[in-house]
């Protein structure tokens, strides 16, 4: 048992203590979220056109939108936003990309069977995400 | 040395003085900002780096404990026990450790101490959420521990100024 | 100091250890007219994977009713006709759940599908007439099974592809287990396994989707080596001249798309190929004849019902699901 009177005047040593809890703070940080500039729920959008990614874009670097034209039996027009993404336009015949509608969280994807699209949402998933999506 | 009945009466004392804080902590909303529930300033680390100095380590970790098994029959359940508990264990090892190093005020024993009361915390939101993304909460719980690790220090080092010439049961 | 720095030192390498993952694989294919994901966690995970996407392509092409060289277009085909254990198997299971079901689920429908052409680019409304003529041969009693020799009688036709996906869930489950997968998941369009947890030991969380707005979610479950199937009229549709619009599911009692006031049914249980079948017949019973087949069945599955203002759950799910507070739709228990 060690007892003492304490110093009562901050000093450098406990800026060393300070400084080297700024410096957990700033390295939990990046292990957590892979980097100081990105904050989490930053959303990547994956096209994919049979099983070939073709398009990789960081959507919260997206200002205004963008438009990808994909081609082959089948024409479609994916439109991807800061919020998300979306299938406009598609000439299949099933019209499931574009009844889909707009996909905005991570784990979300559109898909065209016809064309073999995938468009799908990648990110750090929070906790309450789902890790994947049924019916 | 020391009187038996009056180490006894400022242990009470302390603890009693450390639930009030304790409770007084719940007036601020850290859940506002950290949805965690259970998660704390740890302003109560005042007693603990108080009791730590003048005390010693065994009696301030018995003060922690009556504190915390107190704290947590008003709170009335388990999971806050473990909140408090680990909270406060870490941190005051972590003080124990900083404490002995002889060359820190104790305003960097508080950081550190409010560093440690933070990781605990977190620990224990990882126990009983058993969900390990909570830990995206830790940059943010020790960039606060920063700010009440200062306030700790402030308030303690005042304190100390204040009671200077008061003796607490031994000298 | 020294013993400071040699226990921080420590710490940091635990955090570093708490970083590297155990080797995590995941796939996507396309098959079976679907679009399947999987993950796996675990030693085997690549292998497992690889074993799986492989295992889906044996079985498409032994159920497969639009593959010529299919089993199950040999057995179209007319005639007797002697199939693998397997696929005898799979069959004798699909009638014994027409039956259970009295007849809300049967591979028979077939001639009424191709009919009204649900999987073709050109779906078609057909006349009362037309139904009339090809009712008739919808019905197990149109299937012979003695031991693996299959013989239809004439004109009626199958389709395996209501239990096909539940069926393949059941056995990527199999080789999840045998290849020790600690954990991972397996979605294959409307049917998904959950195996084991997450590395924090935490549940999978499967969201239904919302049959409404399909980019939303109807309800959460947190599933464990169980297995998950959605049957809904949204998933596939078409509009008539008329406007009507026409669901996929075709009711085996009067041959016409089932007119059900559920939006989407799901079975949650430990049988792939049953979640599959009962998912498919509830949609068609509907809400009432849905739960009165629960309170039958209740030791078998639990299940979620999305109705256009409700989502109802059985009560057995009341732990592991999640539903959004002030959301579209009302929630209440099924008991």
């Amino acid at each position: 048992m060690s007892k003492s009177s304490p110093k009562l005047r901050p000093n450098f040593f406990d800026g060393i203590v300070a400084l080297l809890v700024a410096l957990l703070a700033i390295g939990t940080s990046v292990v957590f979220y892979g980097g100081l500039g990105s904050k989490d729920g930053d959303v990547t959008a994956v096209v994919l056109h049979y099983g070939k990614e073709v398009e990789r874009i960081d959507l919260s670097g997206l200002d205004g939108d963008r438009q990808i034209e994909i081609d082959g039996k089948y024409h479609l027009t994916i439109s991807l936003t800061a919020f998300g993404a979306q299938v406009t336009h598609s000439d299949c015949p099933t019209q499931d990309c574009v009844r889909t509608g707009h996909v905005s969280r991570v784990g979300q994807s559109i898909i065209c069977l016809p064309e073999q699209v995938v468009v799908k949402l990648e990110g750090t998933k929070q906790s309450g995400d789902p890790d994947l999506i049924l019916g | 040395m020391r009187n038996k009945t009056q180490q006894l009466a400022l242990g009470a004392m302390l603890t009693a003085l450390a639930l009030g804080l304790s409770t007084m902590e719940n007036m601020f909303p850290v859940t506002a900002v950290i949805p965690l529930p259970g998660v704390k300033l740890g302003l109560a680390n005042i007693v603990t780096v108080f009791a730590l100095y003048r005390l010693g380590s065994k009696q301030a970790l018995s003060i922690l404990i009556a504190r915390c098994l107190l704290g947590s029959l008003f709170a009335g359940n388990f999971s806050a026990l473990l909140y408090s508990l680990l909270g406060g264990i870490v941190a005051m090892l972590v003080m124990i450790g900083l404490k002995h190093l002889q060359r820190l005020s104790i305003f960097g024993v508080s950081i550190g101490g409010a560093a440690g009361h933070n990781i605990g915390q977190i620990a224990a939101a990882c126990i009983t959420l058993g969900n390990t993304a909570v830990l995206g909460y830790l940059p943010i719980l020790l960039g606060v521990s920063l700010i009440t690790g200062t306030i700790t220090g402030l308030v303690s080092s005042l304190m100390f100024r204040a009671m200077q010439n008061i003796r607490l049961g031994h000298a | 100091m020294k013993k400071i720095l040699v226990s921080l030192l420590a710490a940091l390498l635990l955090l570093c250890t708490g970083c590297s993952q155990p080797k995590e694989q995941t796939l996507q294919i396309f098959a079976m007219d679907t679009v399947m994901d999987f993950y796996a966690v675990g030693e085997n995970a690549e292998e497992t994977l690889n074993a799986a996407a492989q295992e889906i392509n044996r079985l498409e092409a032994l159920l497969s009713r639009t593959r010529t060289g299919s089993e199950v277009s040999a057995i179209n085909g007319g005639g007797s006709v002697t199939v693998s254990h397997e696929t005898a198997s799979l069959l004798r299971s699909a009638l014994q759940y027409a039956q259970t079901t009295s007849g809300a689920f049967d591979v028979t429908i077939a001639p009424l599908v191709d009919a009204w052409g649900i999987h073709s680019d050109m779906p078609r409304v057909l006349s009362a007439n037309e139904i009339r003529t090809l009712l008739p041969l919808v019905g197990s009693d149109h299937v012979q099974l003695d031991g693996d020799t299959v013989t239809l009688d004439a004109g009626c036709r199958i389709d395996l592809g209501g239990i096909a996906k539940g069926y393949a869930s059941d056995c990527v489950a199999e080789l999840y287990r045998q290849n020790g997968v600690t954990g991972g998941w397996a979605s294959l369009g409307g049917n998904v396994y959950a195996h084991g947890t997450k590395a924090d030991g935490s549940f999978w969380n499967v969201s239904i989707r919302d049959p409404k707005n399909t980019a939303g979610s109807a309800a959460m479950v947190q599933l464990s080596n169980q297995f998950a199937v959605t049957s809904g009229g949204y998933q596939r549709y078409f509009t008539a001249e008329d406007g009507t619009v026409y669901q996929h599911i075709i009711d085996p009692a009067t041959g016409v798309p089932a007119q059900s006031d559920l939006l989407s049914v799901t079975i949650i249980g430990q049988n792939g190929t049953m979640a599959d079948a009962y998912s498919t017949a509830l949609y068609v019973m509907g809400l009432e004849s849905a739960q009165k087949f629960w309170h039958a069945h209740e030791e078998e599955f639990d299940m979620v019902l999305v109705t256009e203002d409700t989502v109802y759950y059985t009560a057995g799910l009341a732990e592991h699901i999640t539903t959004e507070e002030g959301g579209p739709y009302r929630v209440q228990v099924i008991t």
